[in-house]
C-alpha cells in the first residue's frame, strides 16, 4: 500500500515539474483561501489569465479555508525558493504567519482581496466598507431619504461582515431618516436569509421598505421569502459581491441592485504587481479596485 | 401511555415558550407564522426522523449535511426547465443520498468500523463529490415545477410541510407497527442479545443507514427547491441540529430508546426557539447563547421527568 502512495506521488511530483520546465520564467507561488468560492475561484482565473499575458509562472495550492494549511503553503514556497508569492489570506490574524515567513525569506509577497496583520510587501483589495457604503446610499437614494429598513449579517466576526456593517452604519448616521428596524446575522446563507426575512415579514409585515443583505446569497433568500409573500414590489432589496444568480435577478428585474467586486481587476493588479517586485521595480504599496453599482441600467456590461 | 408522560416535560417546556411569545409578540400566535414555523422546520425534520433510526440502534451519522449538498446539487442537475420531468430530480436525489447511505452501512456492518468514523469519512467525501459534481458553483435555473416542492402550497399548506408530515407518519407506521421496527429497537437496546435472538443485525443497521441516507436526500430536494439552486455548500452543520432535534425529542444517544413522535416534537421546539429570537430581535450573539441554554434546559427538564 506505501509502496503503491509513493508510486503515485512520484508520478504526480514529475507531473508538477514538467510546468517548469522550457525558457526560464519567473515563477509565483499563489495560496487562494478557498477555491470551492466561487468569486474566489474567478480571482484565481483572473490571475492565470495575467500571468500568461506576462510570461510568468504560477504554482496555485488551495488552502481550503485552514490558515495553517496556508502557512504551510506557504513556507513550501520559501523552501522552493520562488521568485514571489501572492497571498489570499484566509484570515486576519492566523494567515500573519505566513506573511512573516516570506518576509524573512526576502521573498517579496502581496496580499490580494483581504488583509493581514502583518504587513506584506504590497496589498491589492478593495475596500469592504464601500461596497456597504454604495449599497446603502442606492437604498437612501431609492427611499428619498426616509423609510423602515433591515439588514443581513454576513458570519458575524468576519473582517467582510465587521466592514461591511461598518460602511452601512456610516451611511445610516448620515441619513437619520432612515431606520434600521432590525439586523440579524443569516450567515451568508440562502436558506438561513429566507427564515429570516420570512421571521421579520411576520414580526413587522409592510412596515418593511427596504432590505441589504451584506452578500449576494442572502439578498437571493431574502428575495425569494418576500417574493412568496407577494411583497416584492414595495420592498428594495440590495446585495453585494455580483454572483451569477445576482446578475441574473437584477436583468429580470427581481433584485433591485448588487455590487460589482471586480475579480478580474484585483486578480489582474495583484500579479502585475508581484512581477514588479521581482523586477524591483517601485510599487504602490496599497492598490484598491473601486466597486460599482450594478443596477438594471448597466447589468448587461457585468452579465458574460 | 407511559410514553406519553415521559414527553411530558417537553410539551410543557415548548407550551411555557409558546404562552411567553405569544405574550411577548402578538404576531407569534398568528395562523401565518405558525405556518411559517413548521415549514421552516421541515428541513431539519425530515433529517431529524431519518437519524433517529440511526441512532435508535446505537449508531450515529455525521454526514447528513453534506448529503443534503450533493444531492441537492445532483436534483438540480437534472431540474432544468424543459429537460425531464420532474420526478427525475426527486429520484436522483433520494437515489444519490440512498447510494451514499448504504455505502456507508456496508462499510460499517462488513467492515465493523465505528459509525462515527465512516459517517465522518462519508461527510467529507460527499462534500468534494458535491463540489466535483457542481464544479464548485451553484446549480441554478431550475424548472418552476420544480421549486414548487419548495415554494408551493396545497391547500393552504406548504409543500415541505406535506412531505414531513408524510415522512413522520410512515416512519412512526415503521417503527411502532413492522417487525423491522422492533428489530431496530431491540438492535440499539443490546445488540448481542439481538443478534442471539435470531435477528440479522448487519440487515437492520445496513437499513437504518440506508434509509437515513435517502431522507437526507429527499432533504437535500426540498432544501434545493426551496432556495432554488443546487449549492454545493449548503448544509454545513445540519447534522447537528438534526441529531440535537432527536435527542431533545427523547431519543437516547446511546440506542434503543425514543421514537419519532419526540423526534417532532424537538424539532419544533428548535423552530420555536428560532423564530421566537428572531420575532424578539435579540441580537447574533446572545441568540446562540439562548439557543444553547434551552436545548440543554429542555434535555435536562424532559430526563428529570423520566426519573421521578
Amino acid at each position: 500500500m506505501r509502496r503503491l502512495v509513493t508510486a503515485v506521488l512520484l508520478v504526480l511530483l514529475a507531473g508538477c515539474g514538467r510546468t517548469g520546465q522550457g525558457p526560464k520564467q519567473p515563477v509565483i507561488g499563489v495560496s487562494m483561501m478557498n477555491l470551492s468560492n466561487e468569486f474566489i475561484a474567478m480571482l484565481n482565473k483572473g490571475m492565470e489569465a495575467k500571468a500568461r499575458e506576462l510570461g510568468v509562472t504560477l504554482i496555485v495550492n488551495d488552502a481550503q479555508r485552514n490558515a495553517e494549511k496556508q502557512v504551510q503553503q506557504v513556507e513550501s514556497f520559501v523552501a522552493q525558493k520562488v521568485d514571489a508569492i501572492i497571498l489570499n489570506p484566509s484570515e486576519v490574524e492566523a494567515s500573519s504567519p505566513a506573511v512573516d515567513r516570506a518576509v524573512a525569506a526576502g521573498i517579496p509577497i502581496v496580499n490580494v482581496n483581504s488583509e493581514t496583520r502583518s504587513a506584506p510587501s504590497a496589498f491589492v483589495g478593495s475596500r469592504d466598507e464601500e461596497s456597504a457604503r454604495i449599497a446603502m446610499e442606492y437604498i437612501v437614494k431609492r427611499l428619498g431619504g426616509r423609510g423602515d429598513i433591515v439588514m443581513m449579517h454576513g458570519f458575524m466576526g468576519q473582517a467582510a461582515q465587521l466592514k461591511r456593517d461598518q460602511g452601512a452604519r456610516e451611511v445610516l448616521r448620515k441619513n437619520p431618516g432612515v431606520k434600521m428596524l432590525a439586523d440579524q446575522t443569516a450567515e451568508w446563507d440562502r436558506a438561513k436569509a429566507m427564515s429570516l426575512m420570512e421571521n421579520w415579514i411576520q414580526s413587522f409585515g409592510p412596515k418593511i421598505q427596504a432590505v441589504f443583505a451584506q452578500n449576494d446569497e442572502m439578498a437571493m433568500g431574502a428575495l425569494m421569502a418576500l417574493e412568496q409573500a407577494k411583497m416584492k414590489d414595495k420592498v428594495i432589496v440590495v446585495g453585494v459581491d455580483s454572483i451569477a444568480d445576482a446578475l441574473e435577478a437584477v436583468k429580470a428585474g427581481r433584485l433591485d441592485a448588487t455590487v460589482f467586486q471586480d475579480a478580474k481587476g484585483q486578480a489582474g493588479a495583484a500579479v502585475e504587481t508581484a512581477v514588479k517586485l521581482i523586477r524591483k521595480q517601485p510599487v504602490d504599496k496599497q492598490v484598491y479596485i473601486p466597486f460599482q453599482l450594478v443596477t438594471r441600467d448597466n447589468v448587461a456590461q457585468y452579465l458574460k | 401511555m407511559t410514553r406519553l408522560l415521559g414527553r411530558f416535560g417537553l410539551v410543557i417546556a415548548l407550551a411555557v415558550l409558546c404562552a411567553a411569545l405569544s405574550a411577548a409578540r402578538p404576531s407569534f400566535l398568528t395562523l401565518g407564522n405558525l405556518v411559517n414555523l413548521i415549514r421552516q422546520i421541515s428541513i431539519n425534520g425530515i433529517l431529524a426522523v431519518g437519524v433517529t433510526f440511526v441512532l435508535l440502534t446505537g449508531g450515529v451519522d455525521l454526514s447528513l449535511g453534506s448529503l443534503v449538498a450533493l444531492t441537492g446539487v445532483a436534483a438540480a442537475l437534472f431540474a432544468h426547465p424543459g429537460e425531464y420531468p420532474v420526478i427525475a430530480p426527486v429520484v436522483a436525489g433520494v437515489a444519490a443520498g440512498a447510494l451514499c447511505g448504504a455505502a456507508s452501512g456496508a462499510v460499517i456492518t462488513v467492515g465493523r468500523v465505528a459509525p462515527f468514523i465512516v459517517t465522518l469519512g462519508m461527510m467529507t467525501a460527499a462534500r468534494g463529490l458535491a463540489l466535483v459534481a457542481s464544479g464548485g458553483r451553484p446549480v441554478s435555473n431550475l424548472s418552476p415545477e420544480f421549486t414548487a416542492l419548495g415554494g408551493g402550497q396545497v391547500l393552504g399548506v406548504p409543500v415541505p410541510v406535506i412531505v414531513l408530515a408524510a415522512v413522520a407518519a410512515a416512519a412512526w407506521v415503521v417503527l411502532a407497527r413492522f417487525r423491522m421496527g422492533r428489530h431496530v429497537y431491540a438492535v440499539g437496546g443490546n445488540e448481542n442479545a439481538a443478534r442471539a435472538s435470531g435477528i440479522r443485525v448487519g440487515r437492520v443497521k445496513m437499513f437504518v443507514y440506508t434509509l437515513c441516507g435517502a431522507l437526507a436526500g429527499l432533504a437535500g430536494v426540498v432544501l434545493a427547491a426551496r432556495i432554488t439552486t443546487g449549492q454545493p455548500n449548503a448544509g454545513v452543520g445540519y447534522e447537528l441540529d438534526a441529531i440535537a432535534a432527536v435527542v431533545i425529542g427523547g431519543t437516547s444517544l446511546s440506542g434503543g430508546v425514543g421514537g419519532v413522535g419526540g423526534t417532532v416534537l424537538g424539532a419544533l421546539l428548535m423552530g420555536v426557539i428560532n423564530n421566537g429570537l428572531d420575532l424578539l430581535n435579540v441580537p447574533s450573539y446572545y441568540q446562540q447563547i439562548v439557543k444553547g441554554v434551552i436545548i440543554v434546559g429542555a434535555v435536562w427538564m424532559d430526563r428529570s421527568q423520566h426519573k421521578s
